[in-house]
């Protein structure tokens, strides 16, 4: 190893950050993410004004896009702070290089599911309430905790993952901080112990999540121990599939450097991760249900194999089924643009999962005779009724405006990210690798 | 528009006042069965909506109606989603009313919040009983204090067989429909709106709530022609 200074040198040499410049594309693209936000926020405005009357929720099915995003997204944010944190905290340096631009995408994704409920409140002017009159026994002031804090932990944790390149390159997002080797040293413990709050403040996240819907008697098949494990399974599969993505895609298009064994190691990561939730985890929840409702052995097994819903087949063949195979078959698992399009049809899987879900709790109700609910409100959708004994939903082009506006919030803190913080890999010499266990990952 | 606190079900047929069965034929007796479910709040003992509401909006009141404050509810539609008996609606635009005035004596409900059944608790308040009991032309309605085992509504539960909706929930709900042959509920109060009352009401404040009945069998009316 060098010397200290020249490890200084190497350091701030080596991270820098990924976008050098804004350059036509990258304003292009700005001006694009800001044009989604300032209609989105029109959209909201208008909303907020008519009512969430525009949008294509109704009294049956009450919950719709904006909280089936939601939940996607607080699974997307598990990714990054998991694969970074994990193996700090068996003081390894394996997926360094991704710990960052992960923390980075997580940090986007948990503002974006924070943000994502504010339209789907019908008074956003009342959520202090929150703070002023909260019941703990609520499952929905539990996830405001967790979401916040689990926000604030991602904020801290990329800020100590840079700071000392921040330093270094004197950055006033530095805060004082000053680019020492003792610093970088005391980092490394700090780095430690957050990695050891983070990943039981992630797995409270996603179960809490789960909890909202697991917790609830009168939705169907919400009321499930199973779903907290499930959104366990579901964040790991969304989280890593994104990283991936991101990462690939940051590889293309910016100076990030993703290692390829690194990329193809972790697509094997993603290969078990789907193989848990969407076979083993799935089969799980459906086997009992399946045996106690038929008599027949085929009676029993087309119940456990063939399911419910047009979002079923989407999330277990599409988003599962199809991404394990390519993952499995080890001439193309390799292969970068094939570890793309497998993580791409993860996360696309994890959110029909989620519309399934909702799906699950609303389409039928327990008390179905007739007249049945009122819809309250001109029904948008195929009937004309003011009654319903099921529940349907399509979204609005409000919504999606809306939702669009929040989802170019989180590619706009990505994006910053990537111009304005050190999210270059270390060179391969290793910058402060202390147990140097960094020639060659096998 | 459209908002319905109280709705009365048909328990048979698929369709509104249709019997579910088949028609007396070649002198086999029919089965024809039909009757009516009124469902509105169940006002619940172990109140799934009270405990997801996030901000203390949805509460139990220490007589045990199960109420909103419209002040405070941040409008998430949680307890909709908790509700097993899709009692509460949403205000999903801003409230028109009929008349247009307003709603009365009513606490009005603005744009963006979750409404539901109430006991008529502004009526209870006064010594009245809650106006679905007084305004039902067959008296099928009974209300009353269930912790005092003298009112009518103590006397018919423990006389006759009840049962509550969706039972097996777990939310106990203070609301029985009371089955088989039966005289006319006695509602405990008169007939005044709650503004023609005297300053002081002259009954007992109730410590309890409960009672609603839906008499079936005898009430059943299966219809041949017009509906």
């Amino acid at each position: 190893m060098a010397g200290e200074t020249a490890d200084r040198a190497t350091t701030s040499a080596a991270r820098a950050p990924v976008l050098s410049s804004f350059g036509t594309v990258s304003k292009a693209w700005l001006g694009l993410l800001g044009v989604l936000l300032m209609a989105g926020l029109g959209a909201w405005a208008y909303q907020l004004q008519q009512g969430l009357a525009v949008t294509g929720m109704r009294n049956v099915f009450s919950w719709g896009l904006y909280i089936m995003l939601f939940v996607m997204f607080v699974g997307l944010s598990a990714g990054g702070l998991i694969i970074s944190s994990a193996p700090k905290f068996f003081h390894s340096d394996r997926y360094e290089e991704f710990a960052r631009l992960g923390v980075l995408v997580s940090l986007a994704c948990i503002i974006v599911a924070g943000l994502l409920i504010l339209p789907d409140i019908g008074r956003p002017g009342r959520l202090y309430q929150f703070f002023t009159s909260p019941d703990f026994r609520s499952p929905m002031v539990w996830d405001f905790g967790i979401v916040v804090l689990y926000g604030v932990l991602n904020l801290w944790y990329l800020w100590l993952l840079t700071r000392r390149d921040l330093a270094a390159r004197g950055s006033r997002f530095a805060f004082g901080t000053e680019d020492t080797q003792s610093g970088r040293d005391r980092d490394r413990k700090l780095l430690f112990w957050t990695a050891a709050v983070a990943l039981p403040t992630a797995i409270m996240l996603h179960s809490v999540t789960g909890w909202i819907f697991a917790t609830q008697v009168g939705r169907g098949d919400w009321f499930s121990p199973l779903v907290a494990p499930v959104f366990i399974a579901k964040a790991l599969v969304s989280g890593l599939g994104l990283l991936l993505v991101v990462s690939i895609l940051a590889d293309r298009y910016t100076a990030f450097d993703a290692d390829r064994d690194e990329l193809a190691s972790l697509g094997k990561v993603l290969g078990v991760f789907l193989a848990f939730h969407v076979v083993y985890l799935l089969a799980a929840e459906r086997l009992p249900h399946a045996w106690a409702d038929h008599f027949g052995f085929w009676a029993i097994t087309s119940e456990f194999l063939i399911g419910d819903s047009i979002y079923f087949w989407l999330w277990t063949g599409l988003g599962g089924a199809l991404p394990l195979v390519l993952l499995l078959i080890p001439t193309l698992r390799k292969r970068l643009s094939v570890i793309l399009a497998a993580g791409t049809l993860a996360v696309a899987g994890t959110l029909f999962e989620g519309i399934r879900l909702v799906f699950t709790g609303y389409e039928s109700v327990n008390i179905d005779a007739a007249p049945g609910i009122s819809l309250g409100g001109e029904y948008a959708g195929v009937a004309t009724d003011i009654w319903a004994t099921s529940g349907t939903y399509t979204p609005t082009l409000v919504e999606v405006v809306v939702t669009a506006g929040i989802i170019a919030v989180g590619a706009l803190v990505v994006t910053v990210g990537l111009r304005y913080l050190p999210l270059q890999q270390p060179t391969t010499q290793g910058t402060y690798a202390a147990d140097g266990g960094n020639e060659g990952h096998d | 528009m459209g908002q319905a606190w109280n709705r009365v079900l048909t328990v048979g047929g698929d369709h509104v006042d249709t019997p579910e069965g088949s028609y007396p034929e070649d002198g086999d007796g029919g089965t024809l069965e039909m009757s009516y479910q009124p469902t509105a709040c169940q006002h619940c003992e172990n109140a799934p909506c009270v405990k997801v509401c996030p901000v203390n909006a949805t509460f139990t009141r220490e007589d045990g109606i199960v109420e909103i404050d419209y002040d405070k509810c941040i409008g998430c539609r949680y307890c909709m989603a908790a509700c097993p008996y899709n009692a509460r609606v949403f205000n999903w635009e801003d409230p028109q009313h009929v008349p247009e005035e307003g709603t009365g004596d009513v606490e009005e409900r603005p744009q963006g919040v979750v409404e539901k059944c109430t006991f008529c608790s502004h009526r209870v308040e006064e010594g009245l009983d809650p106006s679905c009991v007084v305004n039902c032309p067959a008296d099928a309605r009974i209300f009353g204090d269930f912790d005092d085992e003298n009112s009518t509504v103590s006397k018919y539960v423990a006389e006759y067989d009840t049962h509550q909706l969706l039972d097996d929930k777990g939310t106990d709900p203070k609301t029985y429909y009371i089955q088989g042959e039966m005289s006319p509920g006695r509602p405990w109060k008169g007939k005044e709106l709650e503004e023609e009352l005297d300053e002081e009401p002259t009954a007992e404040e109730p410590a309890d709530v409960t009672g609603d009945e839906s008499v079936s069998g005898a009430a059943a009316n299966p219809t041949g022609g017009d509906d």
